[in-house]
């Protein structure tokens, strides 16, 4: 019998990228171009669609900056030094990136808002709350464990062996910085603020929440665009120019991490005690991170119990949360989106683990599949969850009909949690030694029996993490879903969603809103306590 | 004020509150060659990582030519340090990396260049001097790690098992090189190794690591010669008999072997193979002793269970090295000075 080349167990992967993604956003913009074959330039040409790339560009620039000064020394310190709580320290870190976006413009509002816990007795602080200000510390907040975890990963790519040598031969600790340890850090902190630059570049439901049109993104504006102002071909146009701005910074992340992985760890990783000047102000830096990270977390839940900010507690939230009013207001009921938001996570999750563990055979027997696999990765990466359901609706709704919104929703989460799967498994997979596999072949498995039982069974925690990231990514997945649901399908809405619809201007059940949010910080920060206890790092 | 390049007293370090290296004492004159032999886990690398200022001793001083080192962090102390893993710097060719340490130390280029020419030749770098490190055999990246590391000119370098990861040939033809290059440059140098071979063959004098403590000091000749205690007797290789209530060491060549049982010397073979160029039996005697005898290749083999009897041509004293170390663990909660009311 003939065997199947292993790099053909990246097609399944691969098809669903092409079919979810590629087709129906190829398809969208080949109608676009050919309904308006000048269309482009007037896009272009558009003062409100130039505005929106304009603050695309800003809110990105200004993010990346501020998620990398915020993060790299966290970063550092996680990746370099001996402290107690540091594995804790590095599970909370991720828990922002889980979060649902919308969470995150919430929390922000909770925080520097009017009604804020700093905004409250620091006015000077409000303009944190709302506007560019809000939108930039939501972004470095929901961006910043990217930046630190990317950074840490450049630092534990460096040998304690060559800077031991160095340190031998005399260079002192800033010329170790510099010439050993410092390039892998800044290139994983670069890698970080390039993929902060192209999130924030795409957010959508911080403009949104937090300011308002006259700070929308490409990404709201092509939303307002095909969903409001009912201009789809425009809408289509601009999704194409936004693809192809972000193929620049996506490619560069893209090769970055490539390099990063490529690099380490090569050596020892040495955890180094905090004495001296240096380590202590990283670690008073690091711990400014962390502190915005736990505010921005722990604003989040105190909301949940004192909505007004600082006066008396109040758990009206709670009882209003599931009332059937409530369901009657924004017509999603509450059993039903969280049904539906486990439901899908546990879907997608289970789809994107099932890709990914095929696709791993593939890179374990020919580890040069690994481009092909980044190739896979970077696809959902370039197209954003807006312009991914806005091609699913236009295209995927004619052929699935209303009914079948639930599968491009499943079809939107698995992709966009795909490249997070597929990286988590992959680092592990390429590590595994060969000799396991080839003793199951040698006692008679086939090579994906082998594959299985060797090298899979062997990285299960790997597995497991990369379900649960998938999950949380899919549970947290609100603009995709709220673009695909948002029009006569809202019995398919998720819990995100609802949260969304509960602070609108129709609504407005902000206490409701509020115990909504507190509830996904939960079930994110259960999911992260689940992975760690299992003791897999998550890769991004 | 001591001559010494290398003057350890009283070292102790801890790792999780265990001792590791319990009152270490150890000396190297300028330009000697000194191996410090031990077991895996007999704190060999604690205690060059010490020396080096890697790792911080828990008690004891460290005095570098005469210098106390204690407080001096490890890119002052002037020493060179050399690890199995070479660790050179990727994005650098190899002129660069053996220049590195000059550098760093304001050096003029042309003197620089002068003195990484003279280290290339005595290493047989010089055609390689252009490449990076990728491009780079095993041997050829050891070769430049000790001439980048002998470029600053230390009066002392640590070398922590440099020649573990290459090939018996290609060692061999390293140890000579190296030496070589640390006897030109008037270098003394520590070498940790496990390898009895590469230690008694490079060194003027070796260091015997037990658990974290020195069991015994000397040239290699009088090591050997005289075993310190029945544990220095069996890491050198030597069975530890015995007879008539004397301990003793006998080297596996030195032992006779009859088939048949007779008397006390009565052992059961429990393997018994040729190795090379020699025949290699390993026995057992009634009271449980374990002994390993190497005999001529031309021996008759015994079969696994056969009876024998064990006669030894010649015998070792055990005894009379260092006594163990009096010194108590600094760590030690019951030995610390009780505050008075």
């Amino acid at each position: 019998m003939r065997r199947v080349p292993p790099l053909l167990y990246l097609a399944p992967a691969a098809a669903v990228v092409v079919l979810v993604a590629l087709v129906p956003v190829g398809l969208l913009v080949a109608r676009a171009f050919a309904d308006a074959p000048s269309g482009l330039a007037e896009v272009l040409g558009d003062p409100l669609d130039r505005a929106a790339i304009g603050n695309s560009a800003v809110q990105g620039v200004a993010s990346a900056a501020g998620a990398v000064a915020a993060g790299y020394p966290l970063g550092i310190w996680l990746g370099r030094y001996a402290g107690w709580g540091r594995s804790a320290v590095r599970a909370v870190v991720l828990v922002p990136f889980l979060l649902p976006s919308v969470v995150m413009a919430f929390a922000v509002e909770g925080l520097f808002g009017p009604t804020g816990f700093v905004g409250l007795p620091l006015p000077a602080l409000r303009v944190l709350g709302g506007g560019v200000g809000g939108i930039v510390i939501a972004n470095v907040a929901f961006n910043l464990p990217i930046v630190a975890l990317l950074t840490a990963a450049g630092v534990e790519s460096s040998p304690a062996e060559l800077e031991e040598a160095a340190a031998s031969l005399g260079a002192g600790p800033l010329r170790r910085f510099r010439d050993v340890w410092g390039p892998p850090s800044l290139a994983g902190a670069i890698a970080g603020g390039l993929l902060t630059f192209v999130f924030s570049a795409l957010a959508f439901a911080a403009p949104i929440v937090l300011c308002g049109a006259r700070c929308y993104t490409i990404e709201a504006r092509i939303w307002s665009l095909d969903t409001i102002l009912l201009q789809p071909t425009a809408a289509a146009l601009l999704a194409f120019v936004l693809v192809v701005l972000l193929v620049a910074p996506t490619l560069a992340y893209l090769e970055l991490a490539r390099r990063l992985r490529r690099a380490g760890p090569r050596g020892r990783s040495v955890r180094r005690p905090v004495r001296g000047a240096g380590p202590w102000a990283i670690t008073v830096g690091a711990m400014v991170g962390l502190g915005l990270l736990l505010a921005v977390i722990g604003a989040v839940v105190l909301r949940s119990i004192d909505p007004s900010g600082g006066s008396a507690p109040d758990l009206s939230g709670w009882t209003t949360l599931g009332a059937p009013a409530l369901a009657l207001r924004t017509g999603i009921p509450l059993g039903a989106a969280a049904l539906n938001t486990v439901a899908f996570a546990t879907a997608s999750a289970l789809t994107a683990l099932l890709l990914g563990v095929v696709a791993g055979f593939a890179l374990v027997e020919r580890p040069a599949a690994g481009r092909l696999l980044q190739l896979v990765a970077f696809v959902p990466l370039l197209l954003s969850p807006v312009v991914l359901a806005f091609a699913l609706s236009s295209v995927g709704r004619a052929v699935v009909g209303t009914e079948g919104v639930w599968a491009l929703v499943v079809g939107s989460q698995t992709v966009l949690a795909l490249p997070f799967a597929l990286q988590t498994l992959a680092v592990p997979l390429r590590h595994r030694p060969r000799t396991g596999r080839e003793a199951a072949r040698v006692l008679g498995a086939g090579p994906f029996r082998a594959y299985l039982d060797a090298d899979v069974a062997g990285v299960r925690s790997a597995v497991g993490a990369a379900a649960l990231f998938a999950f949380a990514i899919s549970l947290g997945e609100f603009t995709a879903t709220y673009f695909l649901t948002s029009v006569s399908a809202a019995r398919f809405a998720t819990l995100p969603v609802l949260l969304y619809e509960l602070q609108s201007p129709g609504v407005r059940a902000f206490a409701a809103a509020d115990a909504l949010a507190a509830v996904l910080v939960v079930l994110s920060v259960v999911v992260l306590a689940v992975v760690g206890w299992g003791g897999r790092r998550l890769e991004l | 004020m001591s001559s010494d390049v290398l003057e350890v007293a009283g070292l102790w370090a801890h790792w999780r509150a265990k001792p590791v290296l319990r009152g270490i004492d150890l000396r190297l004159a300028p330009r000697e060659f000194v191996a410090l032999l031990g077991p895996n886990g007999s704190g060999k690398t604690t205690l060059l990582r010490c020396i080096a200022g890697l790792e911080d001793p828990t008690a004891g001083t460290i005095r570098l030519q005469g210098r106390s080192v204690e407080a001096t962090p490890v890119h002052r102390r002037g020493i060179g340090l050399l690890a199995q893993d070479p660790a050179l710097f990727p994005g650098r060719t190899v002129a660069e990396n053996i220049a590195y340490g000059l550098e760093l130390r304001r050096i003029p280029p042309a003197e620089i260049a002068a003195r990484v020419g003279l280290l290339a030749d005595l290493l047989r770098l010089r055609p390689l001097l252009h490449r990076r490190p990728e491009a780079l055999s095993g041997g050829e990246h050891q070769r430049v790690a000790l001439a980048r590391t002998l470029a600053p000119g230390p009066a002392l370098v640590l070398l922590d098992e440099p020649f573990a990861a290459v090939d018996a040939r290609l060692r061999s033809e390293l140890l000579v090189g190296f030496r070589e290059a640390l006897r030109a440059t008037d270098t003394a140098a520590l070498l940790v190794t496990h390898d009895l071979e590469e230690g008694f063959f490079l060194a003027d004098r070796v260091y015997i690591l037990l658990d974290g403590s020195i069991a015994q000091h000397g040239t290699a000749g009088a090591v050997f010669d005289r075993p310190a205690s029945p544990d220095v007797a069996r890491f050198l290789g030597y069975n530890v008999v015995v007879d008539e209530g004397v301990t003793w060491a006998v080297d596996p060549s030195e032992l006779s072997i009859t088939p048949g049982a007779e008397g006390e010397a009565a052992a059961t073979v429990v393997a018994d193979g040729a190795i090379g160029r020699e025949r290699r039996t390993e026995l057992r005697l009634p009271d449980g002793t374990h002994l390993l005898a190497r005999r001529p290749m031309g021996s008759p083999p015994l079969p696994a269970g056969a009876s024998a009897t064990v006669a030894w041509a010649r015998v070792r004293p055990i005894g009379g090295g260092l006594e163990p170390s009096a010194r108590t663990d600094p760590l030690d909660p019951s030995r610390r000075p009780q505050r008075e009311g």
